[in-house]
């Protein structure tokens, strides 16, 4: 289906939301990730939703606060919260307290493999998955994002200041390099072919490194604060929010140098504020601070079908199931969408 | 107005250790029953705060990239307090407590600066914890300690059962030097009603034009140059529209570091609008705020807070802009 644009203002409730099951939970959705074919989402009251296809979502109180980051770890979530709290949920619903900061907040989580990484203020710590205790990697200065790459060698870690990238040498003992650009850096990302590293700023701008080089270079235009990127279809383009349109930059050949964005825009002129890749397409959600989310195709701006129609609050987290069949919609009032993709 | 009616309050309380702040802060928590707070304190700041919402904050001062030379904010504020935006409870206020030897400045910038806290919180008002004792040694002693004088909407001067009266008056005087528009409640044990210091909206540009600060014109009496003070200017005289943009803009944009705080409301030729304005160093923020009412005399009236200000010819500059 493609949107009649002149249409929309009629459209009452989409297909999708017809179909799927919509909860107005009441509290911010903060995060979202796909484990196999199901979704877990996170919350401003602490719990964690799970939705699997044709069962009924259980709901598990995980966190006593904000749930503030989640990452996938196998067949797990892990979770950060304002409560201090860094925990591993299992799908059926099994939580383990992997420790507890007190009054410090966990900001970041990140796993590979078994191995798992938390952030809190501007310590780093490592649990190597044969290992106990973590290690500790200090920085001089509070932690913006965390990120290993796609083969799970390196870490990156973005603070004020730049990026500091951790790996272990041969003898497996931590080395760090750095990457400087002045500023306050927040999410961080590697491209899936490990050529780039990106981070998004306190400023609306984007900084990316060449890994090869380290030339950097700035990606700027934004109106308002890049919260949301993601690369997409193995590196072909790096999609951002943070304007009214969806800004895809290409990242194929010699990357996005001297090259212009492809824009997605979309009716309303409001803000896009997530971005979620459709797995292996050249296709992404957009979400946007009305509520609504889109799913388009890069190179073809006409192909532009609507998911959901407007809440009135900002969508916070968008997350598909490993499968294609599913996906999971949430905002910041609590207002969510779980549904099936494709026409039965 | 919708979109004010959202954003949580934020208070800043400033003040050397061992002023007060502590203690005021307990008296904030318990006597408003029922309501919700946030307490942002610092890592090196003074303990014992009674409130299960205490977060701690590192103090992490950045520059902006945006050209703007002494633009630096908190970011540590911003991730937290958009992390206090996700809880599931609506807070009733939010509580920022820096330490004795940090400048107010970047506190306040952030919410001029960072769209995301500007949208959900509004800075209320910076409440100085001044003590009555020691606040004049501190002052020859820490430019922080005039700074703060400097930012505060509210001065708390405590501690005033300790000095004698005459004192009290010499400290006053020399805070009224520094900063002429900020409420001064003189305290024992920081005892000051919470409805002067809670919820007092102290930079919206409405609240410059209920409380008129003393805008009487400054007399030049020559001081350290590098003294914290105020100078205030007055014309009866409308002003041009274009000429004060252009000095107003220039003396910002070189002098914004030692230009602290400014207010002023403007009467412009061929304008029926009052315009009011108010900045924190380089960052304004400005709007007509309706008609002039009739029974008011219109005149324009402005005030600067800084060092340095007998330097950059302000009164000469003030005098330009008239119309005629």
């Amino acid at each position: 289906m493609t949107t009649d644009l002149n249409q929309f203002p009629e459209l009452d409730k989409t297909k999708f939301e017809q179909r799927g099951i919509q909860l107005e939970i009441g509290v911010p959705v903060t995060c979202a990730v796909s484990i196999g074919n199901n979704i877990a989402a996170g919350f401003g009251d602490g719990t964690v939703r799970i939705f699997s296809s044709g069962e009924k979502h259980k709901t598990l109180k995980a966190h006593k606060g904000v749930i503030l980051c989640m990452s996938k770890d196998g067949d797990s979530i892990l979770t950060g919260g304002d409560d201090g709290y860094f925990l591993k949920i299992s799908l059926n619903g099994e939580i383990n307290e992997i420790t507890n900061f007190g009054s410090r907040w966990v900001d970041h989580v990140a796993a590979y493999n078994g191995n798992l990484v938390c952030s809190s203020g501007k310590v780093v710590y490592y649990w190597d998955k044969n290992k106990k205790e973590p290690k500790s990697l200090n920085h001089d200065s509070t932690i913006g994002g965390l990120a290993f790459d796609a083969k799970g060698r390196r870490l990156a870690v973005s603070r004020y200041g730049g990026v500091t990238i951790w790996k272990k040498d041969y003898s497996n003992k931590w080395k760090s390099t750095k990457l400087d650009w002045k500023g306050s850096h927040n999410k961080v990302s590697f491209s899936p072919d490990g050529k780039y590293l990106v981070t998004s700023m306190q400023e609306n701008v984007l900084r990316c490194w060449r890994l090869k080089d380290k030339l950097d270079f700035a990606m700027s235009g934004y109106g308002s604060k890049v919260k949301s990127f993601a690369f997409i279809s193995d590196t072909s383009y790096l999609a951002t929010s943070g304007a009214i349109d969806a800004i895809c930059w290409p990242f194929d050949g010699e990357g996005p140098m001297g090259r212009k964005p492809i824009c997605l825009p979309y009716i309303g002129n409001k803000q896009v504020t997530f971005i979620e890749p459709f797995p292996d397409e050249k296709a992404i959600f957009a979400g946007l601070s009305d509520g609504s989310v889109f799913l388009s195709q890069i190179e073809n701006e006409n192909n532009t079908i609507i998911i959901r129609s407007f809440t009135g609050s900002e969508v916070s987290a968008i997350a598909m199931t490993h499968d294609k069949s599913n996906i999971f919609i949430g905002d910041m009032n609590g207002n969510t969408l779980w549904t099936s993709i494709w026409d039965q | 107005m919708e979109e004010t009616d959202r954003q949580v309050p934020v208070t800043v309380l400033t003040g050397f250790l061992g002023a007060g702040k502590t203690t005021l802060l307990n008296r904030i928590l318990t006597e408003q029953h029922g309501k919700k707070y946030a307490v942002i304190v610092n890592e090196f700041g003074e303990q014992g705060i009674d409130n299960d919402l205490v977060v701690d904050a590192d103090e992490e001062v950045f520059e902006m990239n945006n050209g703007c030379i002494c633009c630096t904010v908190r970011g540590d504020l911003i991730r937290i307090l958009s992390g206090l935006m996700k809880r599931a409870d609506k807070l009733d206020a939010i509580i920022v407590e820096t330490t004795g030897l940090a400048d107010p400045a970047p506190v306040a910038q952030t919410f001029f600066v960072d769209q995301d806290v500007a949208n959900k919180t509004k800075l209320d008002a910076i409440v100085t914890v001044a003590d009555a004792v020691h606040l004049s040694s501190q002052i020859e002693d820490h430019h922080e300690a005039e700074e703060q004088i400097a930012f505060g909407d509210v001065i708390l001067l405590n501690k005033i059962d300790l000095v004698k009266d005459e004192n009290i008056e010499v400290v006053t005087k020399r805070i009224r030097k520094i900063n002429p528009f900020a409420k001064i409640i003189k305290t024992t044990k920081c005892g000051a009603p919470l409805k002067e210091i809670l919820n007092l909206d102290a930079f919206s540009l409405k609240r410059i034009l209920e409380v008129e600060p003393d805008f009487l014109e400054s007399d030049h009496d020559h001081e350290h140059d590098d003294d914290v003070k105020s100078l205030s200017f007055v014309s009866n005289t409308p002003l041009d529209m274009e000429k004060f943009q252009n000095w107003f803009g220039k003396l910002l944009q070189t002098k914004g570091q030692d230009i602290m705080r400014t207010k002023g409301i403007l009467d412009f030729k061929d304008e029926n609008d009052r315009y009011v304005f108010q900045g924190v160093h380089m960052l304004m923020d400005a709007s007509p705020m309706g008609k002039w009412p009739e029974n008011k005399e219109r005149s324009s009236r402005l005030v600067f807070i800084g060092r340095n200000l007998d330097t950059m010819n302000l009164k000469e500059g003030f005098e330009a802009c008239k119309s005629e």
